[in-house]
C-alpha cells in the first residue's frame, strides 16, 4: 500500500467534475495540497508532447482523468475530435510519465469501451468481444486503447500502470451545459427550466427503455484513490455501483424529487444509445476493497440541491 | 476515380519493403518522381507533430505505410515502443493531413487486426468480434485505432480516410523483415547449400496454412484503392488462396534445387492453424486482382536473396 504523504501527484483533469472530488479524496488519504499538481488548460495542452513532459517532471504518481467527453448529441457530431483528443492525450501522458520515471500511473477508461451487446452485468474479460455502441465508439475505443498501452508499458518498462472502467458518473459539480451534459444533469436542468417557465411537459430523448448504471462521483473518487493505493495489476477493473435503472424510471424519480408533475414526451426519433448498462463490480471489491456507499436517491437529491445552489450563487 | 498525375503524394515508409513497391507503381502510373515525397527517419521523426506537419505541407494524397514492427522476439521485447511509435505517428499524421487539407489518406493496416476467433476466411465485417492475439496486440491495436480515427474523421470532417488490411507479403527486398516465413525458409536453404548440409529445420508441423501476397501485387492494390476506393469500411488485400507451410517449403526447396531433408520441429510454435483473407470486397470495389503466381513470385524472391546474400 502506497503512503501518499510526501508523494508528488499529477492529476490531469483535476479541475473537472470528477477531478475535484479525486483531489478531495487524495487529501483525505494523506496527500498534501502543495504536492498535488493540476495542469490547467491554458498552461498545458496535454495533446502536446512537450506539455506532457513538463507536467510529468518530478512526479511520483499520475492520475490521468483528463478527457474530452459529452452526451450522445455531442458524441454524434464530434467523433473526430473525441477520438483525437483522448487518444493522443493518453498516449503522450503515459509516455511522459514513463520518461519521467513515475512510480505509478492510473488511467481512466470508460464504460463506453464495452461492446454494444455483451452479457449483463458487464465483465472485464468480455471487454474486447464486440464493437461498442456506434454513437460513442470513437471515444470508447480511444479510451480502450489506453488499456493496451498500459499493458505494453508494464511489460516493457515495468511501469505500474493500472486501468479502471468507471460507469456513468453523477453528482455535485457535474456539467449542466446543454451541449455536453449527460442524462442526469440534462434532465435536472430541463425540469428546472420547465418549472420556471410553467411548462406542463418536457421532452426526453429516445424511448426510455434503455437502462443505465450510475455511480455517485464521491464514490468514484474514493474507488480511484483506493485503486491507486492498493491495486498493482494490468487487468482492467470496473468501477460501478452495481445498480441499474431504466431511463423511464430515472425520469420519474427525478420528477418526483424535483416535485414536477408535467408530462414526459418521448422523442423516439432520437437515439437511446446502448440498450443496457450494468457492470459486474466484484473485481474492484476483491482487489482493492471498493464498494459504492451512496444510495441512488440520496445522491440524486444532493445533485439537485447543488444545481439549485449553483443557480442561486 | 482520382487521376494521380499532377498530385503531390506522401508515402511514409516509402523506402521500406511495401513502400518502395508503391513508389514504383505510382511512377508506372505516370506520377512524376518529383511529386512523390518519401520522409526519411533521420530528418523527419513522424512521432513529432512538427515533422508530420512539415511532411503533409502541400500534399494532396497520403499513403501511410510506415510502421515499427519486427519478428516475434521484437514484439515480445518492445511492446511499449511498438504501440507508442505506431499510434502517435499514425494519429498525428492523419490529423496533420486533415488540417492541411489533404484530399485522401490511405492507412496500411494488417491482417493481424482480426480477432483470434474470427471465422475463416477473414471477412471485413468480423473485425471486432473478439480480442486480437496478445503477442501482437500493441502493434495491432495501434493500427486498428487508425481505422477508428479515419471513420471518425470521415463522419465529422468528411475526410476521405481509407483503411486497408494486408496479409503476409513476400517478394524481393524482404530481408529487412526478419521472421517472415518465406524469407526464413529461403535463408535456411541457402545456408544449408553453402555449408553442404543435407537437411534444413523448419518450425512447427508444417500443417498451418497461410495466405501470401506478392509485394508488387500488394502495391498495385494499394494504388488502386488510392485511385478508386472512397469508403469508411476497411478492405482486405490478400492473395485469395492459402497454402500449408509444408507445401510451401517443398515448393521453395524444388525451386532452389534443394534435395535435402526437411525436418519439422514439432515442439516449436507455428502460430494460428489457418489464416486467410477473403478478397471479394477488394475485387468488387476497385478491381483488385493479384497477378503473380506463387511460383513466379518465389523465383523472383529467391533470385533477390541469392544476389543479396553474403
Amino acid at each position: 500500500m502506497i503512503d501518499l504523504k510526501d508523494k508528488k501527484i499529477l492529476v490531469t483533469g483535476g479541475g473537472g467534475f470528477l477531478g475535484g472530488h479525486v483531489i478531495r479524496a487524495l487529501l483525505a488519504h494523506g496527500a498534501q495540497e502543495k504536492d498535488i499538481t493540476v495542469p490547467r488548460e491554458g498552461e498545458y495542452d496535454l495533446r502536446k508532447e512537450e506539455d506532457c513532459t513538463r507536467a510529468a517532471e518530478g512526479q511520483h504518481l499520475v492520475i490521468h482523468l483528463a478527457a474530452k467527453v459529452g452526451g450522445i448529441g455531442f458524441n454524434q457530431t464530434n467523433p473526430g475530435e473525441l477520438f483525437y483528443d483522448n487518444m493522443i492525450m493518453g498516449a503522450r501522458v503515459v509516455h511522459a510519465a514513463h520518461r519521467a520515471g513515475v512510480e505509478k500511473i492510473l488511467l481512466l477508461g470508460t464504460i463506453c469501451a464495452y461492446p454494444k451487446f455483451t452479457t449483463v452485468p458487464f465483465k472485464e474479460e468480455n471487454l474486447w468481444n464486440g464493437y461498442p455502441e456506434e454513437t460513442n465508439a470513437p471515444y470508447g475505443l480511444a479510451k480502450k486503447a489506453l488499456l493496451t498501452i498500459a499493458e505494453a508499458y508494464r511489460a516493457q518498462y515495468h511501469l505500474d500502470a493500472i486501468y479502471l472502467l468507471p460507469v456513468n458518473l453523477y453528482g455535485p459539480g457535474d456539467t449542466f451545459d446543454e451541449r455536453k451534459s449527460h442524462v442526469i444533469p440534462a434532465l435536472i436542468r430541463k425540469i428546472a427550466d420547465a418549472k420556471k417557465k410553467g411548462d406542463n411537459a418536457i421532452e426526453a430523448w429516445g424511448t426510455g427503455r434503455a437502462t443505465r448504471e450510475f455511480l455517485y462521483v464521491e464514490d468514484a473518487a474514493e474507488g480511484i484513490v483506493s485503486a491507486l493505493l492498493r491495486y498493482d495489476k494490468s487487468d482492467p477493473v470496473n468501477l460501478g455501483s452495481g445498480m441499474e435503472i431504466s431511463i423511464k424510471d430515472l425520469v420519474g424519480l427525478i420528477c418526483r424529487l424535483m416535485d414536477y408533475q408535467g408530462k414526459i414526451r418521448w422523442d423516439a426519433t432520437k437515439p437511446d444509445g446502448q440498450p443496457r448498462r450494468r457492470l459486474d463490480v466484484s473485481r474492484a471489491e476483491r482487489e482493492f476493497g471498493f464498494r459504492a456507499k451512496t444510495d441512488f436517491e440520496g445522491g440524486l437529491a444532493k445533485t439537485i440541491a447543488w444545481y439549485h445552489a449553483s443557480l442561486a450563487s | 476515380m482520382i487521376d494521380l498525375k499532377g498530385k503531390k503524394i506522401l508515402i511514409t515508409g516509402g523506402a521500406g519493403f511495401l513502400g518502395s513497391h508503391i513508389v514504383r507503381v505510382l511512377v508506372g502510373r505516370g506520377v512524376s518522381e518529383s511529386l512523390i515525397v518519401v520522409p526519411r527517419f533521420e530528418t523527419h521523426d513522424l512521432r513529432k507533430r512538427s515533422a508530420c506537419e512539415a511532411m503533409v505541407d502541400g500534399v494532396q494524397l497520403v499513403v501511410h505505410a510506415a510502421g515499427t514492427t519486427g519478428d516475434a522476439e521484437f514484439h515480445r521485447d518492445h511492446p511499449a515502443e511498438i504501440i507508442h511509435d505506431n499510434l502517435v505517428m499514425g494519429v498525428e499524421l492523419m490529423d496533420a493531413a486533415r488540417r492541411a487539407g489533404a484530399e485522401k489518406f490511405v492507412a496500411i493496416g494488417s491482417a493481424t487486426e482480426y480477432p483470434e476467433n474470427a471465422p475463416l476466411p477473414y471477412r471485413e465485417e468480423n473485425l471486432w468480434t473478439g480480442a486480437v492475439a496478445s503477442s501482437h496486440a500493441p502493434y495491432t491495436i495501434a493500427k486498428k485505432m487508425l481505422l477508428v480515427q479515419g471513420q471518425a474523421y470521415r463522419a465529422q470532417y468528411g475526410f476521405n480516410a481509407v483503411h486497408l488490411l494486408l496479409t503476409n507479403m513476400y517478394g524481393p527486398g524482404s530481408e529487412t523483415r526478419k521472421g517472415f516465413v518465406i524469407t526464413n525458409i529461403i535463408r535456411r536453404i541457402l545456408g544449408a547449400q553453402r555449408e553442404g548440409k543435407a537437411y534444413i529445420e523448419v518450425w512447427g508441423t508444417g500443417q498451418a496454412t497461410r495466405d501470401f501476397l506478392y509485394v508488387a501485387d500488394a502495391a498495385e492494390g494499394v494504388v488502386q484503392a488510392l485511385e478508386a476506393y472512397d469508403d469508411a469500411s476497411p478492405v482486405n488485400l490478400g492473395s485469395g488462396w492459402e497454402i500449408s507451410i509444408r507445401e510451401l517449403t517443398e515448393l521453395i526447396a524444388r525451386l532452389m534445387g534443394f534435395e535435402g531433408e526437411i525436418r519439422w520441429d514439432k515442439e516449436k510454435p507455428e502460430g494460428p492453424p489457418r489464416r486467410m483473407l477473403d478478397i471479394t470486397k477488394a475485387e468488387r470495389a476497385f478491381g483488385f486482382s493479384p497477378k503473380t503466381t506463387l511460383a513466379e513470385g518465389l523465383k523472383a524472391t529467391i533470385a533477390w536473396h541469392v544476389a543479396n546474400s553474403q
